[in-house]
């Protein structure tokens, strides 16, 4: 192997990546450490004075609603995607034919950008947009739905107490049964329907405006806001595909020994999903919550191209808190975007730290 | 599908035969289920996709209640819109209505006895483009078509009538016809620009023609008609003729043409936004106005344009950039050994992954400021080489045999040689898997572009839809938004349906979405 002259090559093939890095990461890292000690406003020359940016930025009523903002939109879609990509893993995980189609159509909201997928969001959330479209004939169909379901359920029961009459197995969610529950279940449903006993309803239109200054709040205290509310459902819908992934590759990895153990010993599916499949997929938990930690910390986005549609203070995330600072027109308090910006920063480390710290899983290491 | 889940029926239960069939059935109805789960949660990933699809193609996306079947994708309307497009212009995809020609188009109305008998009084209403920036005025149907309403037929309650839009030429000279786009007035002189970049002076020999002289603004585009060596006004191409007809109380618009793109005052008015569409016109409406109405003042040039250039520009360079620079730092990284190599990989890699951008903004701005590069080349040089890109590059090096660097160095290759020529051919798949991260990153990349990027020219894609969004959002002209979006959308999926198995192998570096 080549030993001399080693080290130069390699900083000659490190140097790019390198000089990127110590201009346009670490020199910019050290300088926002020292705006936020100075009263800079992007156009005079800066000057020191102390741990007065922060105290600002913590009295900041809109830092804090940010800061409130990010906390629960990042526990809350993390929470989310972690467990539904789970789920859809676990569900495709199944060798089917045309596995490849589901997996495509699935990947498709991670592949575009947040931009895209945020107006088609505003468009869909309207006042008289598609999502209350659906919630209007939810409602109008609803005693349909309701009869189909109870029908549905009645049948399942009443075919499974007959099954084990007949000293059969039969679970209670036993899938031919269900089929055969749904299609009486639809045979009567629309039979009712013909009859005219059970029917579509009246309703007004829903048309419930999702961009408004309305919130959710536990004792009196803002906890979310409906426009989060919708960012926090195209996050989690974005996303999950991206983390799904990552959950396959691990089920892969699980041997099949351990679920042919789990059939001998009678587990059901729910307790080998919580039992095997669970603690198998630990360190890949573990990565998926990690970098979703890290992305939700940081959403910019969603909010930034929302803008004005909503209230500010509905949406507001840390990290728009440091872009609009910075932009402010007139002298912006630069100092303070600097500040908040570090302590988003310390926030996402901490995080990582307690995250690898507590919650690791020995082999992942 | 595991059959081991289901428990073996007991004995009694029939014969072997008899147990195979109940297994069978279990296993068929749990892969029944099992489709039907995957198909509901394909719909509700695709759904918000195709919905907006669909409703690009509308007049009005707003529409409520929201259809999925609309007249412009319908094969009937299609083909009216191509010979509507025909009988105004000429030309059946873009339409338009031009001098000396006519288009007429049907309405029928049910008018009941109790009811006025009265013909519907049809007329053309002005239509202005309510543009991103101020753009020329365009000439108007209404001021050069004449309309003539006759009726052509009637059985019962229900006539039909035929609405003629004529438009007679502005000079009775007969000669070549040529187009040209309207040029600066010089003196009291009207100048056209010919297509070969040739101005010329505009003769107005008709009291119609010269009424029309101050209502051409620059930039419009003509109709002139060359007889010896001297150029006519013949007229405006008009872009579009919105149509409006309006029926007495009592009775109603039953058919038209092309159906109404919008109905008012209790459906006794009827508006028919372009009656000389042509297939562009008709159904990718929307798409040809997120092309059309950005112009830049200035330049005149189409501002989308320039925006998806932009975007293919700027991911065409990260692209060469991590290709090149990525793969010598990972590969560095990887093999060659050096004082500080677990340092760098724990601060340049790791490290700037997990510290967000945000704590870069003031610095990155304010430098690049100074350095005059607030556009797409402080864009690539900000984040020249990926962190996600050297990691994946060092992955994939660590996991090459050692063999190729040992036999190529016992053929006296240097460490670069052995890089060029012997590592990097062989990182074709890693290679792709980078380029196609970098290129749907770099495409959709929003953050960097709306802190660095000011001038509007200089704008990504991504950054200009968000600006059509605070400029239309408003007012709710969601078709544009949702074209623009679709638009943007085309190139990813594009490339994601081809290369489709290197995303799904390396999906965590567009994990960290914003």
């Amino acid at each position: 192997m080549f030993r001399k002259g080693q080290t130069a090559t390699a900083l000659l093939f490190l140097a790019p990546f390198l000089i990127t890095i110590l201009v346009f990461f670490f020199y910019a890292f050290a300088r926002a450490i020292y705006y936020s000690f100075t009263d800079f406003n992007l156009f005079n020359d800066a000057r020191v004075i102390g741990i007065k940016p922060y105290l600002d930025v913590l009295g900041d009523s809109l830092f804090q609603r940010a800061l409130a903002n990010t906390l629960v939109f990042s526990i809350l879609v993390t929470v989310l995607q972690t467990i539904g990509s789970l789920l859809m893993a676990v569900a495709l995980n199944n060798k089917i034919k045309g596995q490849s189609f589901f997996r495509s159509a699935w990947y498709m909201p991670s592949i575009t950008s947040s931009v895209v997928i945020t107006l088609i969001f505003l468009w869909l959330f309207q006042r008289r947009g598609v999502v209350n479209y659906l919630i209007t004939q939810w409602l109008t169909y609803l005693p349909l739905i309701l009869t189909f379901l109870g029908v549905m359920a009645l049948v399942q029961v009443a075919q499974v107490l007959f099954e084990r009459s007949r000293r059969l197995p039969a679970k209670w969610f036993d899938p031919a049964l269900a089929a055969m529950s749904a299609l009486i279940a639809l045979a009567v449903t629309l039979g009712l329907n013909v009859l005219g006993v059970v029917g579509a309803r009246d309703v007004q239109p829903y048309d419930f405006q999702y961009f408004s200054d309305s919130w959710l709040s536990i004792g009196g205290v803002r906890v979310l806001s409906m426009p989060l509310l919708v960012v926090v459902i195209m996050n989690t819908f974005t996303t999950i595909p991206t983390l799904m992934l990552f959950f396959l590759a691990g089920l892969q990895n699980i041997p099949a020994a351990l679920y042919e153990a789990a059939d001998i010993d009678g587990a059901t599916p729910a307790q080998k999903l919580l039992r095997v499949t669970v603690p198998m997929l630990r360190p890949v938990t573990f990565y998926v919550v990690t970098i979703s930690l890290i992305g939700t910390m940081q959403m910019f986005d969603q909010v930034a191209v929302i803008g004005s549609a909503a209230p500010q203070e509905t949406l507001i995330t840390l990290a728009y808190y440091v872009y609009t600072n910075t932009f402010k027109s007139g002298a912006a308090p630069v100092n303070m975007a600097a500040a908040a910006a570090i302590i988003l920063a310390l926030i996402i480390l901490l995080m990582v730290f307690l995250q690898r710290r507590f919650f690791v899983a020995p082999e992942a290491q | 599908m595991t059959t081991s889940t289901v428990p073996s029926p007991p004995a009694r239960f029939g014969s072997a035969q008899e147990q195979d069939r109940w297994l069978a059935r279990r296993r068929w109805a749990r892969a029944g289920w099992l489709y039907l789960f995957m198909l509901v949660m394909s719909l509700f990933f695709i759904g918000p996709f195709l919905l907006g699809t669909v409703s690009s193609f509308k007049d009005n996306p707003n529409e409520y209640p929201p259809r999925l079947i609309i007249p412009q994708l319908t094969p009937r309307y299609i083909s009216t819109a191509y010979n509507l497009g025909v009988q105004g212009g000429a030309d059946g995809w873009n339409g338009g209505l031009v001098p000396g020609r006519s288009v007429s188009f049907d309405v029928s109305v049910r008018s009941p006895a109790d009811a006025p008998q009265d013909p519907p009084a049809a007329s053309l209403f002005p239509y202005q483009p309510q543009s991103l920036v101020a753009l020329a005025r365009q000439a108007q149907a209404r001021d050069y078509a004449q309309l003539r309403t006759v009726q052509t037929g009637g059985a019962g309650e229900v006539r039909s009538y035929r609405v003629t839009v004529t438009y007679p030429p502005l000079t009775r000279q007969q000669g070549e016809v040529v187009r040209a786009k309207i040029g600066p007035q010089v003196g009291n002189d009207l100048t056209a620009l010919l297509p070969g970049g040739q101005r010329v002076r505009v003769t107005l020999d008709t009291p119609e023609a010269q009424q029309r002289q101050f209502d051409l603004s620059e930039t419009q585009l003509v109709e002139l008609v060359r007889a010896n060596g001297t150029y006519y006004l013949r007229g405006p191409v008009i872009q579009r003729t919105p149509l409006q007809v309006d029926v007495q109380r009592g009775q109603s618009i039953v058919g038209s043409t092309l159906p109404p793109s919008d109905r008012q005052n209790f459906d006794r008015s009827f508006a028919y936004r372009n009656v000389t569409p042509g297939i562009l016109g008709y159904t990718f409406n929307n798409y040809r106005r997120a092309f059309n109405e950005t112009t830049d003042p200035q330049s005149g040039r189409s501002l989308f344009l320039r925006w998806v250039s932009n975007s293919f520009l700027y991911a065409l360079l990260r692209v060469v950039a991590a290709i090149v620079f990525c793969s010598l730092a990972g590969y560095a990284l990887a093999r060659l050994n050096f004082p500080g190599k677990g340092l760098i990989f724990i601060l340049g890699v790791l490290f700037v992954q997990m510290v967000p951008a945000q704590v870069n903004l003031v610095s990155n701005y304010v430098l690049l400021r100074d350095l005059g590069l607030l556009n797409l080349w402080g864009l690539w040089l900000q984040g020249l080489v990926a962190a996600g890109g050297v990691f994946l590059m060092k992955q994939f090096f660590e996991g090459m045999p050692r063999e190729l660097e040992e036999s190529a160095s016992i053929d006296g290759a240097g460490p670069f040689t052995t890089f060029w020529r012997v590592m990097l051919p062989q990182a074709g798949p890693a290679l792709i898997a980078l380029a196609i991260t970098q290129f749907q990153g770099a495409w959709n990349d929003f953050f960097w572009p709306v802190v660095l990027l000011r001038e509007n020219t200089n704008f990504t894609l991504t950054v200009g839809l968000s600006s059509f969004r605070q400029a239309y959002g408003g007012q709710g002209d969601y078709g544009l938004i949702l074209a623009g979006a679709v638009l943007s959308a085309i190139p990813v999926i594009i490339v994601f349906v081809i290369f489709q198995r290197y995303f799904v192998d390396t999906g965590a570096d567009s994990a960290v979405k914003g």
